[in-house]
């Protein structure tokens, strides 16, 4: 076992890591702050998927352009159906069903709307000029494109914590987390506030799929194939937590990428596996979920 | 008024027991072949079951237009089978209880397959297969009324050892890898294949075995844990999005410049060569259950190119199978007569010959009557440059192709695994 194929490993779990996170941080900022548990959340990300395939193959355009309009895009539907549906049902008796159910139809209907707009055929998109060469390591080529993907996911995360630490609305969205009511009473824009970062977690599932879209196929259904990883995710770091996803898309992605090389048998089994390791010894997740704290 | 209001019905009810006889007089009762056909019409297999709608309804439009012996024209209802097993099997009660369907149809997914079939057997309605593959269902769990109307995985898999065995004089290779979904379509493959290269003496040694899930959008740990196998063959067992999802990823690690890509079941699908346009590497050995340039006669052409003017776009194979189906219970409803014998139907479809798209000139495909498997030429080919089916610029050709004799399940194989 040489060093070499360790590493391409190790970059291989590294890319399943970022793409798995890039979905997740959307989910759980939905749900960190507007405790909104969004199973629709990767159809946006089959939305971004197509978008991209729109400008990069039909229009012929730039892929930069397709990484931006697919995060638009992906951001405006989504900030439009949390104002124009999701919105009517939060703080109803029974919300948590009324979210399942309602997302679940949105599942359905956007996975519709993409058939009729671009048929149920496959699509591809090419990797962008630039990036379709590889890196070799020992025996193996990394391709340049999946250490972009990496790079990307590494600003994300930068900026994700440089905007909620350092900025104003950063600090809402994440005082809206703690308690909307008391947000409300000092004056700020609570509706208004959780339109924005839903159209903000939507527009990371859509950048997502844009991304991801020329190393995956792009076909109605994407959405449901990285929902469930996402969720493990999700609930492997807390919650609601950011810092918790990443970290739980880094454990699920590298436990992942050795499994495969060392017990291949077991490599699926090894995703819930860890899930279920976490949860037992921390039942609510790597980071606990923000609560409002008792003084 | 009441009693106005009396004697109105009395003669609306008068005129109606004169009416309705005379109108039955003028107008027999249609005579009509009813068919429950499920198919999955949403996300990844969404594609298959609009091509197998499809093309049943080219096929119904087809034969209707001339009208099946006895004067009965066919009527099929299609249903979203959701590809789960348990649903599908409520739509195959609800067809066969309200609708009184004399056959069930279609079912992309294996498991679907599996589930309806046994409907099927406690109902005594037929049931024809246009799409799964899974051996078992002529095999294992065989029961005599069903039917499947195109190649199983057996089949292809026998086809690929041959094709293997016959690339060894070449292009020498022993070392061989597999990777394919983790569910029974993927572990018959790569039970079927290694049965079949010890069959025909083929020396091989494995190197790898993978088995990701089903619709798995990542590749890249297993690409780089296979190439650091080194084989000299790597088998694949994928379908669909996951075949296209493969290869890309594959070819970004440089991977197909290292080893022989070898993919005899569903990797020739069209809707890989759709997707791909001109990023498909050259070279890939792959089949499928039906080529749309292959064989080159006028009857596949001619289906090609109908397909295409009714729906925009070029068949995946599942659009084949179903159009069999429809031939099929065309010929067995000419054969008996009329649809409601369903013993009958079962003995006329025992050995039928249909005369298929997919058939080369001087063959047509047979229904085995010992399986209910229809056996039929199977051809392997590798990715050329070739533009003719766009969006695809790379088709398959260089072909080889396999005589059913030679790939048919043999009857030890078949005994032994009855006898389980």
């Amino acid at each position: 076992m040489d060093f070499s194929f360790l590493l391409t490993q190790m970059v291989s779990g590294l890319t399943m890591a970022t793409l798995l996170f890039l979905v997740a941080s959307g989910l759980t900022l939905i749900f960190g702050v507007g405790n909104v548990f969004n199973f629709a959340h990767g159809s946006f990300y089959m939305l971004g998927a197509y978008l991209g395939y729109q400008v990069v193959t039909v229009w012929s355009l730039n892929f930069w352009f397709a990484l931006l309009f697919a995060a638009l895009g992906a951001g405006v539907i989504g900030a439009l159906i949390e104002c124009l549906v999701l919105r009517r049902i939060y703080g109803r008796a029974n919300e948590g069903g009324f979210q399942i159910l309602l997302t679940y139809c949105l599942i359905l209907i956007i996975d519709d709307l993409v058939k009729l707009v671009w048929g149920a055929e496959y699509k591809s998109i090419s990797r962008p000029a630039g990036f379709s060469g590889s890196l070799t390591v020992g025996d193996i080529a990394i391709p340049s494109y999946n250490l972009l993907i990496i790079a990307i996911g590494l600003v994300v995360v930068v900026a994700s914590w440089w905007i909620l630490n350092r900025t104003r609305p950063g600090k809402i969205a994440r005082a809206a987390a703690v308690d909307r009511e008391m947000l409300g009473a000092l004056g700020i824009n609570v509706p208004l506030t959780m339109t924005v970062v839903f159209g903000i977690a939507t527009a990371l599932g859509g950048l997502t799929g844009a991304l991801a879209a020329p190393l995956r196929t792009v076909t109605p259904g994407a959405g449901i194939e990285v929902i469930i990883d996402s969720m493990i995710v999700v609930v492997m770091g807390g919650m609601g937590n950011f810092w918790g996803a990443w970290l739980g898309a880094l454990l699920l992605g590298e436990v992942n990428a050795f499994a495969v090389a060392f017990v291949p048998e077991w490599a699926t089994l090894f995703s819930f596996l860890v899930m279920v390791v976490v949860l037992i010894f921390k039942p609510e997740g790597l980071f606990a979920p923000r609560t409002t704290r008792k003084v | 008024m009441a009693g106005k209001h009396g004697w109105k019905c009395l003669a609306v009810g008068l005129l109606s027991l004169i009416a309705v006889p005379l109108a039955q007089a003028a107008a027999p009762a249609e005579k009509v072949i009813r068919i429950g056909a499920m198919y999955p019409m949403t996300g990844r297999p969404g594609l298959y079951g609009m091509d197998s709608v499809a093309a049943a309804e080219m096929a119904i439009d087809e034969i209707n237009a001339k009208g099946v012996a006895g004067g009965y024209k066919i009527d099929a209802i299609f249903t979203d089978s959701k590809a789960k097993p348990a649903y599908a099997v409520r739509v195959a009660n609800r067809y066969i209880a309200e609708d009184k369907v004399h056959f069930l149809f279609g079912v992309v997914s294996s498991g679907v397959g599996l589930a309806v079939t046994e409907v099927s057997k406690q109902n005594k309605v037929i049931f024809i297969g246009t799409d799964h593959a899974a051996t078992e269902l002529t095999v294992d769990n065989f029961q005599p009324y069903y039917f499947r109307v195109s190649n199983d995985t057996f089949q292809s898999m026998a086809a690929g050892a041959l094709y293997l065995k016959e690339m060894a004089k070449t292009k020498p290779w022993k070392k061989i890898a597999y990777i394919g979904p983790d569910y029974s379509y993927g572990h018959a493959q790569w039970d079927e294949l290694r049965y079949n290269l010890d069959r025909f003496g083929v020396p091989f040694e494995v190197v790898g075995e993978y088995w990701p899930k089903l619709s798995d959008p990542d590749y890249s740990a297993y690409i780089t844990s296979i190439i650091k196998d080194k084989p000299d063959v790597l088998v694949a067992g994928f379908w669909g999005g996951d075949t296209v999802a493969f290869i890309k990823q594959a070819k970004a690690y440089g991977m197909f410049d290292k080893l022989t890509y070898f993919h005899p079941d569903a990797g020739g699908n069209y809707e890989l060569m759709s997707a791909m346009g001109d990023e498909l590497p050259l070279g890939l050995i792959l089949s499928a259950r039906h080529h749309n340039n292959w064989p080159v006669t006028e009857r596949n052409k001619k289906f090609v190119e109908e397909f295409k003017k009714r729906t925009g776009r070029y068949p995946t194979y599942a659009a084949e199978g179903a159009y069999a189906g429809i031939y099929a219970i065309a010929q067995a409803v000419e054969k008996v007569g009329n649809p409601d014998d369903a013993d009958a139907l079962v003995k006329a479809m025992e050995g039928m010959k249909l005369n298929l798209p997919e058939d080369p000139e001087g063959f047509v495909s047979i229904i085995d009557p010992g399986t209910h498997q229809i056996m039929q030429v199977q051809a392997i080919g590798t990715t050329i440059a070739n533009a003719d089916f766009p969006p695809a610029k790379v088709m398959l050709g260089n072909w080889s192709v396999y005589q059913p004799a030679d790939i048919f399940v043999p009857a030890e194989y078949i005994a032994a695994k009855r006898k389980k």
